[in-house]
């Protein structure tokens, strides 16, 4: 190749470059502009609420908690006298969650969403933790499709029927073996054995529970 | 007058160094320009993903194969299914497997276009970096669109795929398709025929096709040195052997090769997209898996061509939830092996352009 060859070719790739000279610039200024997320997008993890009441759809059922693989999600609940659970704690640690997606398939009661926000900087990591009020808030004006409606006027005929979600008039209703049956608390990321944690009287249940969760749930929380 | 001697001294390049796409150490032994001795220092990126996975129960394990090669991470998602669903001996809908070859293709292109302007980026031409990035974004935003993250997708999954495509996936990515086609003119345009891109590239880093093989190496880098291997072809998994696609192959090896390789592999990968949605099936996209899922006594190993080579599971069950092992193999690891090997007597600006054109990332390698 001669020196024309040479300088021909380096004319052609300028050339190349060139043609984008006049083309308007793509960059988005954040936080000035801000693009639109797919509808599908997996941002924060926030809780929903019933459209109609505004009470939390969530009914402690702690499947989230069982299939976070990084031990995010925290909740605590307790029984009341009609063996009703009842949610205590839910906590999302924001500097844990993976973005997975997981504990949203997991939830069968349109309780929890990965919203398309996606904007939680804080000034220190504790404040990453958001507590379940904070969930429910940033959730409230989320769009969700609600898949409980269909099975809600199921359980109104039978009074025993599986609880779909907390309702207050309700509360004769016995949970069904498969709910959890253990004042359970949340998978320990320290890894500690699980179950010495068990305090509460152990119902029948208790056993097999105990066994579920060693195999279900992540024992360390090195991520 | 006492005669002029050399002394050889080392150089530390990284842990830092952009030029090592991730945190690895090369130490080198330099004697004037020149480089005597490669030696890479890794395990800065490790993560103990393989340790993570003897925790988790096995759907748990797949956002972890995201990290384990964040670039393409629709392979490492689904050679760790396909391993869990070879114990499990699953059956996969046939719309699933369609979906995952639209994807795993989509993500090689991805991946060989961040390769494309990394590479002419480390070498001194920042121009393909920009267009590059800007071409991949569409593919990204079409990930987002159906699986909702951009880069660790968690979208191939233990039975099949996490969800359907939307409605405006087929339109979009036949779109971007033509758009993509249309820019190879510009690709070629801008660097193939470069005289300083020719003088930075060819005859630079030569591997041998003896070398390359004693190496263990895979993917492009083989292919570049002459070698017509592709586990696509030769070892079908998923649906591979149902589409009509070349390998193409070079002749010499060296850094100019390597690079052509990859934009050849990307127009051969668009046309195993295009013949994927055209015979895209209605159907289900997910095996039903149980929730308390337990794959059988037993152990496995599976192996795929990702966008850098072969990379492979290795997963043992004892019955339970959870894995007893999972390893991974990532061709990374094998490509920078040959670093040492192929990087004497070379410049440090040559070593820069053999480390780029091998593709190698650090995530895989250290996993």
């Amino acid at each position: 190749m001669g020196l024309i060859d040479h300088i021909r070719n380096l004319l052609k790739g300028l050339g190349i470059a060139g043609k984008h000279l006049g083309r308007h610039a793509i960059t988005i200024q954040y936080p000035e502009e801000r693009m639109e997320m797919p509808e599908r997008s997996r941002g924060i993890v926030v809780l929903l609420s019933d459209k109609e009441t505004g009470e939390l759809n969530c009914t402690a059922c702690e499947l989230c908690m069982r299939a976070c693989p990084t031990a995010a999600i925290k909740i605590v609940t307790h029984r009341d006298e009609n063996k009703k659970k009842h949610l205590d704690v839910f906590e999302v640690d924001n500097g844990l969650c993976c973005f997975c997606g997981l504990c949203e398939e997991a939830c069968n009661f349109s309780a929890l969403k990965m919203a398309t926000k996606y904007e939680f900087s804080t000034l220190g990591a504790d404040e990453l933790v958001w507590d379940v009020n904070k969930l429910q808030e940033v959730g409230r004006d989320v769009d969700y499709v609600d898949t409980r409606k269909k099975k809600k006027p199921k359980p109104e005929p039978k009074a025993d029927a599986k609880p779909t979600a907390p309702k207050p008039e309700k509360t004769d209703a016995k949970p069904k073996p498969e709910q959890p049956a253990t004042v359970s608390e949340p998978v320990n990321p320290a890894g500690s054995s699980t179950e010495e944690k068990v305090n509460e009287e152990p119902l029948p249940e208790e056993q097999e529970r105990k066994e579920e969760k060693k195999e279900g749930g992540p024992t360390d929380g090195s991520v | 007058m006492a005669e002029l001697r050399t002394e050889e001294f080392q150089v530390n390049m990284g842990p830092h160094h952009p030029s090592t796409h991730g945190v690895c150490r090369l130490v080198l032994t330099m004697d004037g320009e020149k480089v005597v001795a490669v030696e890479p220092v890794i395990g800065y990126l490790h993560r103990a993903i393989e340790k993570i996975c003897e925790n988790r129960t096995y759907p748990q394990c797949s956002p972890m194969m995201d990290r384990f090669e964040y670039v393409t991470a629709m392979s490492s998602d689904y050679v760790y299914a396909l391993a869990v669903e070879k114990l499990a001996q699953l059956e996969v809908p046939e719309r699933a497997e369609y979906l995952r070859v639209i994807m795993l293709e989509l993500n090689r292109i991805a991946s060989h276009l961040i390769f494309w302007g990394v590479t002419a980026m480390d070498i001194g031409a920042y121009t393909p970096f920009l267009y590059g990035l800007r071409e991949r974004e569409d593919i990204i935003d079409l990930f987002e669109m159906t699986c909702g993250q951009r880069l660790t997708y968690n979208y191939i999954r233990i039975g099949g795929v996490s969800r359907d495509i939307p409605k405006e996936f087929e339109p979009k990515c036949r779109a971007f398709i033509k758009k993509l086609r249309g820019k190879f003119s510009d690709y070629e345009g801008l660097l193939n025929e470069n005289p300083i891109w020719l003088a930075r590239t060819k005859g630079i880093g030569v591997l041998t096709p003896e070398t390359a093989i004693s190496y263990g190496a895979s993917g492009p880098v083989l292919r570049a040195s002459g070698i017509d291997y592709d586990l696509r072809r030769d070892d079908p998994y998923s649906i591979y052997d149902k589409f009509d696609f070349a390998i193409p192959t070079q002749k010499t090896g060296d850094c100019y090769d390597r690079f052509i390789q990859r934009l050849d592999e990307m127009k051969e990968s668009l046309k195993i997209i295009e013949q994927a949605l055209d015979g895209l099936p209605e159907g289900e996209i997910k095996a039903k898996v149980k929730p308390k899922f337990k794959p059988p006594e037993g152990e496995v190993y599976s192996r795929i061509e990702s966008a850098r080579g072969e990379m492979g599971a290795y997963v043992r069950s004892d019955g339970t939830t959870k894995p007893v092992r999972v390893k991974l193999r990532g061709s990374s690891y094998n490509h920078l092996a040959l670093v040492p090997e192929i990087c004497t007597d070379v410049l440090i600006a040559d070593l820069v352009a053999i480390f780029a054109t091998l593709d190698i990332i650090m995530p895989e390698v250290d996993r």
